[in-house]
């Protein structure tokens, strides 16, 4: 059986619930459905932001995605995975990033979230560019999410 | 020819380098930083930051692996999406 693969990257924003009745509905051996949403955060550096910009390589982020949807794949059984990630200028508080996965048991489903989500964090060509105050900087990357990956890499 | 793109702060860096440049025998990713070295060093230094990636028609390659005429030259910064 294969699974239903659903990527976007795009500028408007998505309906929680309308993606979890896709997933949900998607077959009747659904018995578990993990989503997780991103949100911008306000604070940066420890001080507020005004907003987000998210510029991404057009092409090469949709490969790098199903690629790492297909490794998600083989390590779980799965039925159903959405990813959505949100490009141009966000505010704080707006969702950014939308992982969910459906699965016949819960294990698989929080999992392949979980691996999704550090895996799209550290391979996806997506980069963020702070403004606060007028002052506009690319935000820099971080060591913890380079670890999170790895960890699923020693578990292999 | 080949295309060059440059991503996240790299970008900020890259200001008025030409998009494309002529394809020559045995380029490499590595021949063209070192290229841009003269007229953009503080570019080229950037792009000597060891996380820097480079991919060729949208796929991650090599620093010494040759460019064929026509290719899309991506520099890449580490990502920050999610």
């Amino acid at each position: 059986m294969s699974t239903n693969i659903d990527i976007r990257i795009q500028d408007a924003d998505f309906d929680l619930a309308a993606e979890y009745q896709q997933l949900r509905k998607l077959t009747s051996a659904v018995g578990a459905v993990v989503t997780f949403c991103g949100l911008v955060r306000d604070l940066e550096k420890q001080s507020v932001i005004n907003s987000l910009s998210l510029q991404h390589y057009p092409g090469m982020t949709e490969a790098l995605l199903q690629d790492i949807v297909d490794q998600a794949e083989a390590r779980w059984q799965l039925i159903g995975v959405t990813l959505i990630h949100r490009v141009g200028q966000l505010l704080p508080s707006d969702q950014i990033v939308f992982v969910g996965v459906a699965s016949q048991h819960r294990q698989d489903a929080f999992e392949a979230a979980q691996f999704l989500m550090d895996y799209l964090k550290t391979k996806a060509t997506f980069w963020k560019k702070v403004d606060q105050d007028g002052q506009q900087y690319w935000v820099e990357n971080k060591d913890s999410d380079q670890l999170a990956t790895d960890r699923w890499q020693r578990d292999e | 020819m080949i295309k060059l793109l440059f991503f996240g702060r790299l970008g900020d860096f890259a200001g008025d380098v030409a998009p494309q440049i002529e394809a020559t025998e045995g380029l490499t990713p590595a021949l063209v930083r070192e290229s841009l070295a003269a007229d953009y060093p503080a570019l080229a230094a950037e792009l000597s930051q060891p996380q820097v990636l480079v991919s060729l028609d949208q796929r991650i390659a090599r620093w010494d692996q040759v460019i064929s005429d026509g290719a899309e030259l991506a520099f890449l910064p580490p990502v920050t999406g999610g």
